[in-house]
């Protein structure tokens, strides 16, 4: 039994794969570790990923991609607030969401895709910017920020647990300045627990939107598979997946507008 | 500053530790193998530095202190010229204003931040709460918050930007800190002084893997653009500045020598009595240390009692209650202390302690280490703690500054215990060992790495520590957790990888244990995952503050041993064995006739039942099966063989050449401990056939016995090879380092060993020499310990 198969039975709990053994030789750098290590390293080599083209948008980046869409969404120029019944410009409203790596939290899980949907005369824009290659990450956040105003209301459903604090750490990490922590932040989680809670199941986004909003969604992919989807498109694998997350994103982000106006109607009524 | 209450006080100590000593001299004399006699130092001091600003000096005088130590002095003028430092200085010689001054004053004039470490919680609330001490003294508008598991999720983020001082452990620092170093940028950002107390205590594989969390703490500062300054302290140890140096990597200064005065200390060695002097066999040490804390405590002595199992610390407890603590109307005077206790149990026994109000507390190791339990009279050592610097470090929990204390060790049965109390010159004039660390062990690297690349990516051609990664990084996006993007490797995988990775112990999860009297469903404990195997089998008696409770039924996936109350009159002890499998030679040599090797073994480690021992008499009552999932362990180890040829020749028999094999694993193993300071079980023994088809155990008489695998009865004429392998391995995944260096002298142990048996006193063997020997073997037949000496011979060059 070698140290592959010594981690192998070590590592169960760890969160890796299983090591596929297979010869291969290391012509790297000798270290004291070389020979224990070139057992370690009899591993498939992997073919080198082929780059697949994006599913969809134009690149604005190097690694990164924007998709834009326009809906027709009627509706009044003011937004009623549900905690404090303050009414503000829709203008300002920005919904956002983001796509990350995976729910395990730290400052390793990153977003991948930021969804975010503005409103002004009568018209939705869902902008969306997304990574084909990890190098894109720090060109994407600086984007996203470009989109931000002073006056700007970030709303979101979840988001001041989840996705702000890891977009914060993200752009901290690639020593971006950005002025989220100044940003009014609406959390429509709170509101909605305060008038669902104890009436639907649950308090998640699709619920609501099946049971509230009777949104109804055709061939969704359930946000917990996006992280494999995206990782299936940087391998080379298949950008299926990955066009579904994008669909998926849009609507969360549309649905994050209407909520708000649902919610403002309860709190006006 | 003493006024005559105080040497009233002292002086009477001073006469009641003689008194004692007199006493038990008068009584026992013939128990007394050495009495060493440490004078009192008297203090040096040194003027406060010119640079220190007034405030702090005036809250310093206002807690008394109105002069520093010359460490303390020393300290401060290395620190400020930018040096890291190692302070190794005695227990209550004020090591803590050694970085506590240079930390306040960066503090208060630059708004430096400052990280504390220490290995466990209570240390931590205890610094906290002298930091807050001096604060208020001062007026100095310090903010230091401890930071541990037990902080609540919305205290924390204030303490990531308030504090200036943040008090916490390497396991934190390791889960919950660097993991999420973004949400302390502002701390980083700042962060002038690292501080690190008690680093005698990151040593084997704790220290291996701090040592590692250091260096991702280091990756983590550069990020942020700072340096800080290491401050780190330790007790006595033999290469404090090295093993400094070893968890830095970097150069560090030492300062060795202690400017506190100290009173005399008083330290006895003590040999139970011989009970049988044919076989060797003597009183128990704990029956000793009974007697000893019991005259102890009726002196009016505040005393402490170290008992090297948890097991052994409840039945100290026990019994010392049954004499002292009988009366259920009047308050306790006896506690028990130990890991596993719930920390608010603990924090009030160290309450008690400190306010007097208890006369004696048991403890495991536990309370070596610096918490404030103020001052006690008296330490009482029941065995060996396995070092020279953990028996001094025990010894110093008796005994502050001015007054004369008194420490007895107790020697038990065991080889190491006989041969200090034995030698007293050997023991006053040996240096404590070295703690040793092994930062690049295979596996704990390639976990941190992990953790290093979450934290931050890597790219081509860095190293961690002084290593390339490039290799580590390859197989790591083998696995899939990282992505290569080419120069650039991130982490990839939704996984938190510091959460997998504990520490302390190999596997992770502790057990909780929990009592269901009367349908209640209290935790009353935790067991680490490592002895659950060995305490918490069903129908084990576990034991609390001496309270019985019995094991009904332990949940192994759940992690939960569910307990009754009991009134059991007696405790249980778990029989285990190892088997062992050899899977690959690194290096090997020859050896006298036969060879030694170094290499990787499989080892599967067994819980087959339990013993029933009645309390007072000890006798075996009875034993109990236990079914449990075998333990696997890949480690390293080095190895003894010698040819069937050879063994026919020098052996009448293959019984006698199986006990040769048997004393000589005891013996070398006594020998290769004392080489290595390896913590409690961190180094083992075995004896088998080198391809896990038998092992060999010894029966209630001492002699060798065949088991199969399967662990059922074998014969001799079982199997017409014989080859019979002598192992000591590291009892750690992947090994900890200790038998590569093992191999490296292994010719000197086997000298080692020969001469320890051959000096030896008794005459057949004994637990000093062979290991326990009972019964008489027939005349004209050789002895174990001739056995173990003829084989020891045969690996001798």
């Amino acid at each position: 039994m070698n140290i592959t198969e010594q981690l192998r039975r070590l590592r169960k709990d760890l969160g890796i794969a299983p090591i596929v053994a297979s010869p291969a030789v290391s012509t790297q750098e000798t270290t004291p570790y070389a020979e224990a290590l070139r057992r370690l390293l009899r591993t498939r080599e992997r073919a080198h990923p082929v780059k697949l083209p994006p599913p969809a948008g134009k690149t604005v980046a190097e690694g990164v991609q924007l998709v834009e869409h326009v809906h027709a969404y009627e509706a009044s120029d003011d937004v009623v607030l549900p905690r404090d019944e303050a009414r503000i410009d829709r203008r300002r409203l920005l919904c956002f969401d983001t796509e990350t790596t995976g729910l395990a939290g730290g400052v390793g899980t990153r977003a991948f895709m930021i969804g975010v949907a503005d409103w002004s005369e009568n018209r939705l824009r869902v902008r969306q910017l997304y990574l084909t290659t990890m190098a894109g990450e720090a060109e994407m956040l600086r984007l996203f920020v470009s989109w931000l105003r002073d006056d700007t209301v970030l709303v979101s459903y979840n988001g001041k647990s989840y996705d702000a604090p890891l977009l914060k750490g993200r752009l901290r990490l690639n020593r971006i300045a950005h002025p989220l922590a100044e940003l009014a932040h609406v959390d429509w989680l709170h509101p909605t627990r305060r008038v669902y809670r104890g009436v639907l199941p649950n308090c998640k986004l699709s619920t609501i939107e099946r049971d509230v909003l009777r949104i109804v969604r055709e061939d969704d992919l359930p946000g917990a598979e996006a992280p494999a989807a995206w990782l299936a498109y940087l391998r080379g694998q298949s950008s299926r997946g990955l066009a579904r997350v994008l669909e998926h994103n849009r609507q969360d982000v549309v649905t994050l507008m209407r909520l708000g106006d649902h919610l403002g109607e309860l709190a006006s009524r | 500053m003493s006024n005559p209450t105080e040497l009233l006080v002292r002086e009477s100590s001073g006469l009641m530790v003689e008194r004692l000593v007199d006493r038990w001299a008068e009584k026992y004399g013939d128990r007394i193998t050495g009495y060493l006699r440490r004078p009192a130092r008297a203090a040096r001091h040194a003027e406060f530095p010119a640079e220190l600003p007034h405030e702090l000096r005036e809250a310093l005088e206002r807690r008394g202190v109105e002069r520093l130590y010359s460490h303390q002095r020393e300290a401060w003028d290395h620190v400020h010229a930018g040096e890291h430092v190692v302070v190794v200085t005695p227990t209550a010689s004020g090591k803590t204003l050694c970085y506590n001054l240079p930390v306040i004053n960066a503090v208060r004039s630059a708004r430096a931040k400052a990280l504390y470490l220490f290995p466990t919680k209570a240390l931590a609330q205890d610094q906290v709460a002298e930091l807050l001490e001096l604060n208020k003294a001062g007026a100095l508008g310090v903010r230091a918050f401890t930071f541990d598991g037990d902080t609540p999720s919305d205290a924390r983020e204030a303490i990531r930007v308030k504090g200036d001082i943040v008090v916490s452990n390497p396991d934190m620092l390791h889960q919950a800190i660097l993991p999420h170093h973004t949400k302390w940028a502002q701390f980083f950002e700042s962060l002038r002084y690292v501080v690190i107390d008690e680093v005698h205590t990151y040593r084997g594989v704790f220290g291996s893997h701090v040592a590692n969390v250091i260096r991702r703490l280091k990756r983590v500062c550069a990020f942020y653009g700072v340096k800080p300054v290491f401050i780190l302290c330790s007790a006595t140890i033999g290469n404090p500045q090295a093993h400094a140096e070893a968890l830095l990597g970097e150069s560090v200064h030492a300062i060795t020598e202690s400017g506190a005065p100290c009173g005399e200390r008083h330290v006895l060695l003590w040999n139970p009595p011989v009970v049988n002097p044919d076989l060797g066999i003597r009183a128990s040490a704990r029956s000793q240390s009974m007697r000893l804390a019991r005259h102890a405590v009726r002196a009016k002595m505040k005393t402490i009692v170290f008992a090297q199992s948890r097991l052994m610390v409840e039945v100290l407890t026990k019994y010392l209650k049954d004499v002292f603590d009988n009366d259920p109307r009047k308050p306790a005077r006896i506690r028990a202390y130990r890991g596993g206790y719930l920390p608010t149990e603990r924090r009030e026994t160290e309450r008690a302690l400190r306010s007097g109000t208890i006369d004696a507390v048991v403890s495991t190791s536990a309370l070596e280490l610096g918490v404030d339990i103020g001052a006690l009279d008296v330490a009482i050592l029941n065995g060996f703690p396995g070092s020279i610097a953990a028996t001094w470090q025990r010894l110093g929990r008796a005994g502050r500054r001015l007054q004369p204390s008194l420490g007895v060790l107790v020697a038990s049965s065991q080889a190491l215990d006989q041969y200090i109390v034995r030698h007293p010159e050997f023991f006053e004039s040996a240096p404590p060992e070295n703690a040793r660390i092994a930062p690049d062990q295979l596996l704990i690297l390639l976990d941190h790495i992990r953790c290093a690349a979450f934290e931050l990516p890597f790219n081509s051609g860095d190293r961690f520590g002084e290593l390339p990664v490039d290799e580590f990084l390859g197989v790591l996006a083998e696995s899939g957790v990282l992505h290569n993007e080419g120069e650039r490797w991130d982490w990839i995988a939704d996984s938190y990888p510091a959460g997998a990775v504990s520490l302390r112990s190999v596997a992770d999860g502790n057990f909780v244990v929990i009592d269901r009297t009367d349908g209640r469903q209290t935790i009353i404990a935790e067991v680490d995952y490592g002895s659950a195997a060995l305490t918490l089998y069903e129908g084990a008696i576990y034991m609390v503050q001496s309270r019985p409770y019995q094991v009904e039924l332990l949940d192994w996936i759940g992690r939960k041993a569910y307990v009754s109350k009991t009134n059991a009159d007696y405790y249980t002890d778990a029989i285990d064995y190892n088997k062992l499998k050899v899977l690959d030679r690194f290096d090997g040599s020859n050896a006298g006739q036969g060879t030694c090797h170094h290499g990787e073994v499989h080892v599967v480690r067994h819980v087959s039942g339990y013993k029933k021992i009645k309390f007072y008499t000890h006798e075996n009552i009875g034993y109990g099966p236990v079914t449990l999932p075998d333990q696997e362990l890949h480690t390293s180890s080095l190895w003894w063989q010698l040819s069937q040829q050879t063994l026919e020749q020098a052996f009448g028999s293959r019984q006698e050449a199986l006990d040769g094999f048997l004393g000589a694993a005891y013996a070398l193993h006594t020998v290769a401990s004392v080489r290595v300071m390896a913590d409690g079980g961190d180094l083992q023994k075995a004896v088998g056939s080198g391809d896990a088809a038998w092992y060999a155990a010894r029966d209630l008489r001492g002699r060798g016995q065949w088991r199969r695998a399967d662990n059922s009865a074998a014969t001799t004429q079982d199997s017409s090879e014989f080859n019979p392998t002598l192992f000591l391995y590291d009892n750690f995944p992947g090994g900890i380092g200790l038998s590569e260096p093992l191999f490296r002298i292994a010719s000197t142990l086997v000298s080692d060993a020969i001469s320890l048996v051959e000096s030896c006193e008794c005459s057949g063997g004994c637990p000093a020499c062979v290991g326990p020997v009972a019964g008489e073997d027939a005349a004209g037949v050789s002895t174990q310990r001739e056995r173990a000496i003829q084989l020891l011979h045969l690996f001798d060059a």
